[in-house]
């Protein structure tokens, strides 16, 4: 498959999702660019983990259409890996963490030796070298998501999903994984999309944040995160553009109106491009 | 660990031994015809063995259990499954298991000496019969029993289906499948004598009868010691084999276990109603 059939932008049409009577997401339209980090922020109950669902094939719309580039995603696609926030049921515990990071690749009929190799290679990305022996309920929380990332890039997708992925840690370790993440996305080129209730955690990780709201929910606001691509957990959490932002998302979550885009300091212009 | 399997293991023996001396020594001047002493038993199956064709009725008795308990274990498996897989399978066949499970087996021996005649292969059937139940419901709950996030896992990263039965759904239903297995071999165990009692010139069961009725008391006394001993041997076999197949369920701290022990008993108690 050609490099730009593989890096496509994922695209959301009118997208609706009912269960039965009761109405989860209506008309909800959104466009994800390849190789941008979009985070979709909303209150719990808003719909979040089934609009993901949706995006990763696992769901099918009640109407409306989610395609990736020209391909309609009504089944997982190899381009789209998903992380989910219960890693302890999503990774193996039968299997050691090496062949849980590799399974995928089992199924691509790769190699046993090139799965091996691929397997170390992404556990070094995520900064686990050397716990391919282990089973992952011999790890901690936050080392398990960092093997279920693991296991995504070893799928050699071009698009990250991922549920709620820090939820589930500590905060110390859920700060190393935003950075890591943001790191990995930085490296890789790889389009990432996050789906949380955390404003504060959307607005440090994402180019882009889309609020979710309503009931149904739909977007309701789409904001440009314009802190530029190297940040850090103390400087960028304590610019006065941050704080702008995070009430901005918080205001529109409550509620409120959409207040108009304060302009951004000049000095903040230059990482905007 | 030498240690404490050295104190694990003391404090496990100290009891049979303590019984064994008690009924070796108490049992002793016993001048009762019905129950001689318990050395007087040992020594008869010894002999029998030794040299009054008790060996061959052995060699019998485990080669139908075996080959019955075997059969049981493939075939309730493989269809517990593909039952457990498809839900509407599932549903439908319900009324039909619960029926088969709720009849006792041992009604079925009239029935089967007349169709199968009275060589090994109807006792094989017998045991197969009986032991298919608790493995195959067993087999079926533990699919249905697989934490829902690995089978989305399994789905999301497009794990083919030979794949998935044989990586996530297979390893993921075994301690509940092992679970089937021990309740299979308590009833294996007594349908292989019944089996034997009832038409019959070979086997433990046969042994016990004939030496019964002729009034060879102490090697009727013997003949069921050693039934004793090959039901406990082979649940020894399977736990050790319980413990290489499911190191890492046993290995795992203990509240993200599923209580199959109960189960199992519940289905014991299901199948002596």
């Amino acid at each position: 498959m050609s490099d730009s059939d593989r890096l496509a932008p994922l695209s959301v049409t009118g997208l609706h999702k009912s269960y039965g009577h009761h109405a989860v997401l209506a008309d909800l339209n959104l466009s994800v660019e390849p190789g941008s980090f979009v985070c979709i922020v909303g209150p719990s109950g808003a719909g979040k983990t089934t609009l993901l669902r949706c995006l990763s094939g696992l769901l099918a719309p009640t109407s409306g259409s989610v395609r990736y580039g020209d391909r309609p995603v009504n089944q997982p696609l190899a381009e789209i890996a998903v992380v989910f926030q219960d890693y302890r049921g999503s990774l193996l515990p039968w299997m050691r963490v090496r062949d849980n990071v590799a399974f995928p690749l089992e199924g691509r009929g790769v190699s046993r030796s090139a799965r091996r190799a691929r397997a170390d290679e992404c556990l070094a990305a995520v900064g686990l070298p050397g716990v391919g022996d282990k089973y992952p309920w011999q790890l901690s929380g936050g080392m398990q998501q960092r093997v279920a990332i693991a296991r995504g890039l070893a799928y050699d997708a071009a698009v990250l999903l991922m549920d709620e992925p820090f939820g589930s840690v500590d905060a110390q370790a859920r700060f190393d994984l935003e950075d890591l993440v943001l790191r990995l996305r930085r490296d890789l080129g790889i389009t990432v999309i996050v789906v949380t209730h955390d404003i504060d955690e959307a607005v440090y990780l994402g180019d882009r944040v889309i609020v979710l709201g309503g009931q149904p929910a739909t977007v309701i606001d789409n904001l440009t995160v314009d802190l530029g691509q190297d940040r850090d957990q103390i400087h960028t959490r304590a610019l006065p553009r941050f704080a702008e932002l995070r009430t901005r998302v918080l205001t529109r979550i409550r509620g409120g109106a959409a207040a108009p885009d304060p302009a951004p300091p000049a000095q903040l212009d230059v990482s905007r491009t | 660990m030498s240690r404490t399997f050295l104190v694990s293991a003391l404090n496990q023996l100290w009891l049979p031994v303590l019984v064994i001396v008690l009924l070796w020594v108490g049992t002793a001047g016993s001048t009762n015809f019905y129950f001689p002493p318990f050395g007087d038993m040992v020594g008869a199956m010894g002999a029998n063995l030794a040299h009054g064709g008790l060996l061959e009725d052995l060699w019998f008795s485990l080669k139908n259990i075996l080959a019955g308990l075997g059969l049981a274990i493939v075939v309730g498996v493989l269809a517990g499954l593909i039952i457990g897989e498809h839900r509407r399978l599932r549903e439908s066949l319900g009324p039909v298991l619960d029926f088969a499970r709720a009849t006792p087996t041992v009604a079925f021996v009239p029935v089967i000496i007349l169709t199968l005649g009275i060589g090994a292969t109807p006792k094989i059937f017998l045991i197969f019969l009986g032991s298919l139940w608790p493995i195959l419901l067993n087999t079926i709950s533990g699919v249905e029993g697989i934490n829902p996030a690995v089978l989305e896992t399994a789905r999301s990263y497009r794990i083919p289906w030979q794949l998935r039965l044989r990586r996530v759904i297979l390893p993921g239903a075994t301690p509940q499948i092992v679970a089937g297995v021990r309740v299979a071999l308590s009833v294996a165990v007594v349908l292989m004598v019944v089996s034997e009692i009832y038409g019959s010139p070979v086997g433990l069961g046969n042994f016990i009868l004939r030496s019964g009725s002729s009034f060879a008391v102490t090697d009727t006394w013997g003949g069921t010691l050693l039934i004793g001993l090959l039901g406990y041997g082979l649940s020894v076999v399977l736990l050790a084999v319980e413990h290489v197949l499911l190191g890492w369920y046993f290995q795992r701290p203990p509240r993200v276990r599923r209580n199959t022990q109960g189960l199992a008993l519940l289905e014991r108690e299901a199948l002596t109603r």
